[in-house]
């Protein structure tokens, strides 16, 4: 069932492991190298987790002067300073007054909307669909609004203290999507194939997103459960 | 978004309460059902929390079992008979869920790695426990709902947020019905965290009252059932979203614009698409957490937009800041004044801050209502507004 269709004009991508998407498919690894993220002045950099600066770094890649509504997802969210706000307590019954500020899952949301002034909406999509209830969310804000959205999806490594999702490699990627009457990319709900049952790593779905937006070729990319039996997909059409 | 979708079923539970009815005639009585922090944790330093009753035996939560599970459950089992109703009206497919937390599991975290209860760092934490969602699949299995599910988080608009995503997915035809829900334990992260930004009031919190001293926290879950506008739903309605507002500050992480911009544009947001003009709000539920700069910057906002004195409401006062959940438990309490026709007490209001020009009421008071702007904001400048209206 086609849901949006949709204008994809801007993309970007970060990997701590790899130096583009098309080296994450490539199974390219590279010297671990952390974000940069100059979205952010100096003053508001102080205590930023790792998934803050990611969602930064690939916003700050994509972002124009006209500002727009923005979801932010994250399966994980703010999970290194939830880890280390506990520490801190059980260590001297004390918490960072910074830190804890920057510890709900909205907090790239916050930043962003102050570094770049904009009064525009912002929205967070988490858990474990993440990345596709942030697609979803994205896709019908702007078929709502009729302006372009900002998607921003990232995520850092789980600490060890969690048994859950292992993973050392923290990534992040950013989309400006738009409806268009005269679409290159179609967003769907579809009856789930036989291996998504399985979690999709967001470290490949979003490198695949990337070069699929960047590339010409006609392809879908699934973004993971959104209903039961169901998954959303994303499908290039193809250059004409 | 201009909605008009209605709201079909409605469940609360907080400090109050564990009971919907209940919780309703403790609001509206003026009950206080703040207890010293200590009874849930020791704290440091001064300060009361709205503690949940009779949180423990009595609730099956074996596929998540955290404190915020329990609390989900605590509303969500209230809300059977009317998610039943949707799903005959629609089938289960077209029945969503959108779930809204702030904290989520962060309290269960805590009780792994607690020292004092046998934690340690060897020993690994369930991460599904700690994640937003945990509970999204079990509650959507017992509801028998095989939509939409997703999870929104942005502190203390969080259901507001999710109450947008539902609509969404209804105007866009991906669901016909769909179940809201929030929830939000207390922890001591939270309660540390709030004392550290200067926050937390020593003693129970006094919104817009010119010796207030910050925010009291409390927990809770708030649950309703948003579904398209048909002859069926109508018949069962409690009340209609009119219009959702949202916009950011733009101005600091925690510290709201002292002019509330963010209040402003989505209030007006949510007027403009509610296809309501200020004149026609009867009541406003504030946000109202009791906090010197918020309580100053939300009233500037409802000065700004409303030429005329509105009467203000502000239900913290009686549930504590239940942080995610903090929207939809006042829009739960505000669909309860609609039915009444009358206005909550804010507590402990006596004496009001004159100078921030709203006019808050401090008793319980019987009123003509039919349109009520109900307001969450929260950190990162995340701001929201819900116009909901009688049926």
């Amino acid at each position: 069932m086609t849901i949006a269709q949709l204008e994809i004009a801007r993309a970007s991508f970060f990997s701590t492991h790899h130096a583009c998407a098309a080296d994450v498919v490539a199974q390219r690894t590279r010297t671990v190298t952390q974000p940069t993220y100059p979205l952010l002045v100096a003053r508001a950099r102080r205590f930023t987790s790792l998934v803050t600066q990611l969602h930064m770094e690939v916003c700050g890649a994509v972002v124009s002067d006209e500002p727009m509504p923005a979801v932010f997802a994250t399966c994980h969210g703010e999970i290194q300073t939830a880890e280390t706000l506990i520490a801190d307590l059980f260590a001297s019954t004390v918490v960072s007054s910074a830190r804890f500020a920057l510890s709900v899952h909205n907090t790239a949301g916050g930043l962003y909307s102050v570094a770049t002034s904009s009064t525009e909406p912002t929205t967070t999509m988490t858990g474990g669909n993440a990345v596709a209830a942030g697609w979803l969310e994205a896709a019908l804000i702007a078929l709502e609004t009729g302006r372009p959205t900002l998607l921003s999806i990232a995520d850092e490594p789980v600490p060890a203290v969690f048994r859950g999702p292992e993973t050392t490699v923290g990534v992040g990627a950013a989309f400006v999507l738009a409806p268009s009457t005269n679409p290159v990319f179609e967003l769907s709900i579809e009856p789930s194939r036989a291996d998504s049952h399985m979690a999709p790593d967001t470290v490949v779905t979003l490198a695949r997103l990337v070069q699929l937006v960047e590339g010409g070729a006609a392809a879908t990319v699934s973004l993971g459960a959104i209903r039961q039996g169901h998954q959303l997909e994303l499908r290039r059409r193809g250059d004409a | 978004m201009a909605s008009g979708h209605v709201i079909t079923g409605a469940a609360i539970a907080n400090c109050l309460a564990a009971d919907t009815q209940a919780v309703f005639e403790r609001a509206f009585a003026g009950a206080e059902a703040f207890v010293p922090a200590g009874e849930f944790a020791e704290f440091p330093f001064a300060t009361v929390v709205g503690l949940m009753p009779k949180l423990d035996g009595d609730i099956d939560v074996s596929c998540t079992p955290t404190r915020v599970a329990k609390i989900a459950f605590a509303s969500a089992r209230q809300l059977q008979p009317a998610v039943r109703g949707a799903i005959e009206r629609w089938g289960p497919a077209r029945v969503g869920y959108v779930f809204a937390s702030s904290t989520g599991g962060l309290e269960q975290t805590e009780r792994h790695l607690d020292p004092r209860r046998g934690g340690t760092s060897g020993a690994r934490v369930c991460y599904a426990d700690h994640s937003i969602d945990a509970t999204v699949p079990a509650i959507a299995r017992t509801f028998g709902i095989a939509g939409i599910c997703s999870a929104v988080s942005t502190a203390c608009s969080s259901s507001f947020k999710a109450l947008a995503t539902a609509t969404r997915l209804i105007d866009r035809d991906l669901a016909d019905a769909v179940i809201v829900g929030s929830a939000d334990s207390l922890c001591r992260t939270t309660v540390f965290g709030f004392h550290s930004l200067g926050l937390l009031a020593p003693t129970a919190t006094r919104p817009f009252s010119r010796d207030r001293a910050g925010i009291t926290l409390g927990e809770g879950s708030a649950y309703v059932v948003l579904e398209r506008s048909s002859t069926r739903a109508v018949a069962s309605a409690l009340a209609r979203v009119r219009g959702l507002g949202a916009a950011t500050d733009a101005f600091h992480h925690t510290s709201p614009h002292p002019e509330g911009i963010g209040g402003q544009r989505c209030m007006r947001e949510a007027l403009h698409r509610a296809q309501l003009e200020p004149q026609h709000i009867d009541c406003i539920s504030a946000h109202g957490t009791g906090t010197t700069l918020n309580d100053a910057s939300e009233a500037a906002a409802i000065e700004r937009v409303f030429a005329r004195r509105v009467p203000v409401m502000a239900t913290k006062s009686a549930t504590g800041h239940t942080l995610g959940s903090a929207g939809l438990t006042a829009l739960v309490l505000a669909i309860e004044s609609l039915r009444r026709q009358e206005l909550a007490p804010t507590l402990r209001l006596t004496p009001l801050d004159t100078a921030l020009g709203v006019d808050v009421v401090d008793r319980r008071t019987a009123a003509p209502l039919r349109h009520i702007v109900v307001n969450a904001f929260g950190f990162g400048g995340s701001n929201a507004s819900v116009v909901v209206s009688q049926p």
